[in-house]
């Protein structure tokens, strides 16, 4: 499988703030992944990295097979970014945009400019100014996508936008899916959204990543596992490794599992638990998820 | 809007979820032999899913003989072998779980539920008459 980015302990400081380290991560063709983390834990300073506005201080990105250090306009020809702030030629009219953008990429596909002008209900004469956030976005979105980049990046674009324009603007991303090995990175502090949308996550908190794992892997590892207990149960002083939050409520104990086997997990409880009943083994949202994995990770809203 | 009903639920697979939700309604009769499948690009618009797992739904229900490719139109519904009473009997799988699942929450046994599903299932036989 060959990487779209693949990132080698890419470190990022200002002064003596480290805002990214050690980043080690790999993003197959192909795939939509999803960087999550809370405000200011380095989601912005990692894609710029990515994106050759930063350089790194330390490690080292491949993006679409060059370094990061050394894309240029040709490599950009192939790659579309829409980053957290982006700035827009503000006095230019949708139809200017297009017309502005357009030579600057060989990939340019006049059909699908129009189809997305259409499908985004971009007026084509009003300026930029004058156009809402998500219409803006929108703009941004269609002028990034024209060229049929192979590798989408956005950062933090459903920030700010209401419901209808956000399904709007995915459903515009996945324009692009009857496009064999495209790929789209995200970065999100919107985990519901992404759930859906993603095959690979990863979760940066404070400048570290905290875990890289294909999404139907994560999904399948992770249970809340809920049992009977007798009455008068003491707590077990040593618990598998692998549960978290462990509770006991009554006659009812509570854990979420990070390793489940189907074959193992149930009997495990039963023998660590001493018990009677598993009453229900039970998925959980990436959402949950997170908050199972790292209970004093500050969870993205 | 696409033919078939599918509520996505957090926590499972997005493919198995779609996969299942076609499937039923390839089997109850909701998708109709000949019918239009959708494309990749509408179901992952639709729901607002991951085309990955969209292409690998149709793959899997052209692996199965549920759908098959026509030249030109795209891929339709097949004309299925009626289902086996066993494949309709997976279909309840799911449903089956939660049941026994809230049995025992609440503290019932086997024969406790399976004289409630017998009661209910006279019931609905004797108003459909």
């Amino acid at each position: 499988m060959s990487a779209a980015i693949e990132t080698h302990r890419l470190s990022k400081r200002f002064g003596s703030t480290e805002a990214v380290r050690d980043l080690t991560f790999m993003v197959p063709e192909g795939s939509i992944f999803a960087l999550l983390g809370p405000n200011g834990s380095g989601k912005t300073t990692t894609i710029k990295t990515l994106m050759n506005i930063l350089e790194p201080s330390a490690g080292q990105a491949r993006v679409l097979g060059t370094d990061s250090r050394r894309l240029g306009p040709r490599e950009f020809a192939r790659i579309g970014y829409i980053s957290e702030n982006q700035e827009l030629p503000e006095w230019m009219t949708v139809r200017e945009l297009v017309a502005y953008c357009r030579p600057m990429y060989p990939g340019w596909d006049d059909a699908f400019a129009s189809q997305l002008q259409r499908q985004f209900d971009l007026p084509p004469d009003r300026a930029l100014k004058r156009l809402s956030r998500g219409m803006k976005l929108k703009a941004a979105l269609l002028s990034s996508l024209a060229y049929r980049p192979r590798l989408l990046v956005l950062d933090e674009p459903f920030s700010g936008l209401d419901a209808v324009v956000r399904e709007e603007f995915v459903r515009g991303i996945l324009e692009m899916s009857e496009r064999q090995g495209w790929t789209l990175f995200v970065s999100s502090h919107d985990i519901d959204e992404v759930e859906r949308l993603a095959d690979h996550v990863g979760v940066v908190s404070e400048g570290r990543l905290q875990m890289v794992q294909p999404l139907a892997a994560l999904q399948a590892r992770v249970r809340r596992i809920e049992a009977t207990v007798d009455p008068g149960f003491g707590r077990p002083a040593s618990l598998p490794a692998s549960w978290m939050g462990f509770e006991v409520a009554g006659a009812r104990a509570r854990f979420v599992e990070t390793d489940y086997r189907t074959e193992t997990s149930e009997a495990l409880a039963r023998q660590v638990l001493g018990v009677s009943g598993v009453v229900s083994v039970e998925p959980l949202s990436l959402r949950e998820i997170f908050l199972a994995l790292a209970p004093t990770y500050r969870l993205p809203t | 809007m696409l033919p078939f009903t599918v509520v996505l639920k957090s926590g499972l697979p997005v493919y198995e979820q779609v996969l299942y939700a076609a499937k039923k309604a390839a089997l109850t009769g909701q998708l109709r032999a000949g019918d239009p499948f959708p494309s990749v690009r509408t179901l992952c618009q639709e729901l607002r899913i991951n085309p990955n797992a969209a292409h690998k739904v149709v793959t899997a229900l052209i692996d199965e003989g549920l759908l098959e490719v026509r030249s030109g139109i795209g891929t339709v519904v097949a004309q299925a072998p009626a289902a086996t009473r066993e494949q309709r009997r997976q279909l309840l799988e799911a449903d089956v779980e939660r049941l026994v699942v809230e049995a025992r929450t609440m503290g019932l046994e086997v024969d406790d539920v399976l004289h409630a599903v017998r009661a209910h299932w006279q019931r609905l036989g004797r108003t459909r008459r």
